[in-house]
């Protein structure tokens, strides 16, 4: 068996994918924020309350439509709160942020042991998965149909979702206020904007995009919720915005990248090889795209 | 109202605050908040043994905590202190795993492999800012993740002792294990240490020109340049010297704790000490009795898991909550702080100043 085809299969392509829904929707959050002027360095803590919220949600009811619902409400909810600290009191957002990532960690762990009983981890069969989407025809071939079909709903979500937000932020008046909240948020102000407003607008479909992406972990990557599931993704999506100077379609390409190198690594364990350092490429890079980024600004305006 | 009291009278309130809400939350939980703090300062204060432990858990978050504090002061927001952990953890455990010395040498050569590794780490952004002029935050947090798995890497492979099912390396040699104070608990000289580091620190900002200078170009950058200060090389110090001091808590880790460097050795002490220091006000001898309340909530969350059906992620729960009232806390009491100066303005000269309150609507705060 030769390692390359093992390495660059159809299955380590279609693992690409799955791996980046969750990375992207929590990605495009992020780039809305950033947008907005706002930095949230807490998408971790927020996609693991998605991630834990939905499934104690769909457990209680078996049905994977409230899970996601739910998981979208409980993390804009808390993106919220984020927001009444940073946007209505102007708190030091970093600070928040860190508050909101220990706060998602602690609170899941607390409440999977007083709602649940159990440490580690949880599963039980009242929970559904959300379905996945077989493609009639392009499921018959070969290459095309072992990547695009069998893929979750929340991957096609996911797909629209980059669309949309690619057209709301720049096509659309609503798009327009959120790059001036960010750019110029004074000119935004005197041109008679609510610049409150215009943030907690981005922070609610923050709040639903992560929500989205956690739900996304629980319920359709594995049906089973698992502490701290979320496992750094936050921070990777961060990376995946910052690298991709918070432009929608830049990102996207990051987070495909990023996601490329984990299908990669976890294919290339079965040959022994350690994960550790595919773990780090991520984080690696995005320092190195900033310093290369900033450094040519940095140029630009001494010129 | 004197204003030097905002920060305290602040603090308090913010940590009382958060009890309350915990305590909301044990209600919800169907059980007694009296029976569950009453646990938790049972267990974190009511024995010689628990204040031993207390202790023992307070002396990293007093490294990390100095070192978040002294990187801040020099104007860097590091919240990279979790990597800087690691790496200092890990040069300790090297050296104290492989350099056969007697004690009185091998611990100072261990605490200063992981001073100088983790300074350096911690320099790496700062070298990163002055040169590229590459934003902090993202890099010294990317950098927690990288070192995490570096340390991973080496625990599980090159590190790695024979035939143990973890990730971990063997146990260090006797020499380079810190000395306990109180017997039948890990309560060793890490703790004397960080008392003595935190004293340094404070003696550095008032009596040598480094750390005066340190502070002055963390204030005001523009006003230390005109002044002749070297403000990149007082930055790059600042963050060595913070990485440095979070190396530490690695280190204290590594030889007082476990005696052996694990996979995954900090449950985010270096995220603990960042809410550490902004509740010290980045005052280095304040981290001291903050650091123990938190070691306090580590080790009688456990208590009170034993004793009552709370689970001891509480404890983090409150933190928080903590940590959210303390982002408050800077734009909060600016208001306050301008109030009273509109009040004693008012006052002295019988003249109605503009009101603060609408001033600092428009500003904005840290």
């Amino acid at each position: 068996m030769n390692v390359l085809t093992v390495l660059f299969s159809a299955a380590t392509f279609a693992a690409t994918l799955r791996m980046a829904v969750p990375l992207l929707f929590v990605a495009l959050g992020g780039v809305l924020t950033k947008r907005a002027g706002i930095e949230n360095i807490g998408l971790e803590g927020l996609m693991l309350i998605g991630c834990f919220s939905g499934f104690a949600a769909n457990y209680f009811t078996s049905n994977w439509i409230v899970g996601i619902l739910a998981a979208m409400a409980v993390t804009v909810l808390f993106a919220l709160l984020f927001g009444l600290f940073v946007v209505q009191i102007r708190s030091h957002e970093i600070v928040a942020g860190t508050a909101m990532n220990v706060m998602g960690s602690a609170l899941t762990t607390y409440l999977l042991r007083s709602m649940f009983g159990v440490k580690g981890s949880f599963t039980d069969e009242r929970v559904r998965t959300i379905p996945n989407i077989s493609l009639p025809v392009i499921k018959d071939i070969p290459v095309l149909g072992t990547v695009l079909s069998g893929q979750s709903i929340l991957f096609w979500v996911s797909l629209a979702a980059t669309a949309i937000i690619i057209f709301m932020l720049y096509r659309t008046k609503l798009g327009f206020y959120i790059r001036a909240a960010g750019e110029n948020e004074k000119a935004l102000a005197s041109a008679g904007v609510n610049v409150k407003k215009v943030r907690y607008i981005a922070l609610i479909m923050h709040g639903m995009l992560i929500g989205l992406g956690g739900i996304y972990l629980s319920t359709g990557y594995l049906t089973q919720y698992v502490e701290d599931m979320t496992a750094g993704r936050g921070f990777i999506a961060m990376a995946a915005y910052a690298f991709g100077m918070a432009r929608p379609g830049r990102t996207f390409f990051a987070v495909l990248l990023f996601a490329f190198v984990q299908a990669l690594s976890s294919r290339l364990q079965i040959f022994g090889v350690p994960s550790y350092f595919a773990d780090m490429i991520p984080y690696a890079i995005t320092i190195l795209v900033l310093a290369v980024t900033s450094y040519r600004e940095m140029k630009r305006e001494r010129v | 109202m004197k204003k030097r009291l905002i920060i305290p009278i602040t603090s308090l309130l913010a940590l009382l605050a958060a009890f309350g809400i915990g305590a909301l939350i044990i209600l919800a939980n169907g059980d007694s908040p009296v029976q569950a703090y009453g646990a938790l300062l049972r267990g974190a204060f009511g024995s010689p043994r628990g204040i031993a432990s207390t202790l023992s858990s307070a002396t990293p978050l007093i490294f990390t905590g100095l070192g978040v504090a002294v990187a801040f002061k020099a104007g860097m927001a590091n919240i990279g202190a979790e990597g800087q952990l690691y790496m200092g953890g890990m040069a300790a455990a090297v050296v104290a795993l492989f350099v056969p010395a007697p004690s009185i040498i091998l611990i100072p050569l261990s605490l200063l492999a992981a001073f100088v590794i983790g300074g350096l780490y911690g320099a790496i952004p700062a070298v990163l800012k002055v040169k590229t002029n590459t934003n902090e935050v993202v890099t010294t947090l990317m950098l927690n993740y990288i070192a995490k798995s570096f340390t991973s890497f080496l625990v599980n492979y090159p590190l790695k002792a024979p035939g143990s099912p973890l990730g971990q390396t063997n146990n260090i040699l006797d020499a380079a294990k810190l000395p306990i104070l109180f017997k039948g608990s890990r309560f060793n000289i890490g703790f004397i240490v960080a008392v003595l580091a935190a004293v340094a620190v404070a003696v550095m900002y008032r009596r040598s020109v480094m750390g005066y200078e340190m502070r002055v170009q963390g204030e005001n950058k523009l006003f230390a340049s005109y002044v002749g200060i070297d403000v990149n090389k007082r930055l790059t110090q600042g963050m060595f010297i913070g990485g440095g001091l979070a190396g530490l808590g690695g280190a204290v880790l590594v030889m007082g704790i476990q005696y052996k460097f694990v996979q995954g050795i900090s449950p985010g002490y270096g995220f603990d000490g960042l809410t550490i220091a902004l509740m010290a006000a980045f005052n280095a001898i304040a981290v001291i009795p903050i650091a123990i309340l938190f070691g306090a909530l580590r080790s009688g969350g456990l208590t009170m898991e034993m004793n009552t059906a709370v689970p001891s992620e509480l404890g983090v729960v409150i933190q928080a909550v903590v940590i959210l009232f303390m982002a408050a806390r800077a734009p909060l009491s600016k208001k306050v702080s301008d109030y009273l100066d509109y009040r004693s303005t008012r006052r002295e000269t019988g003249k109605t100043p503009p009101d603060p309150l609408k001033k600092a609507e428009e500003g904005g705060a840290v």
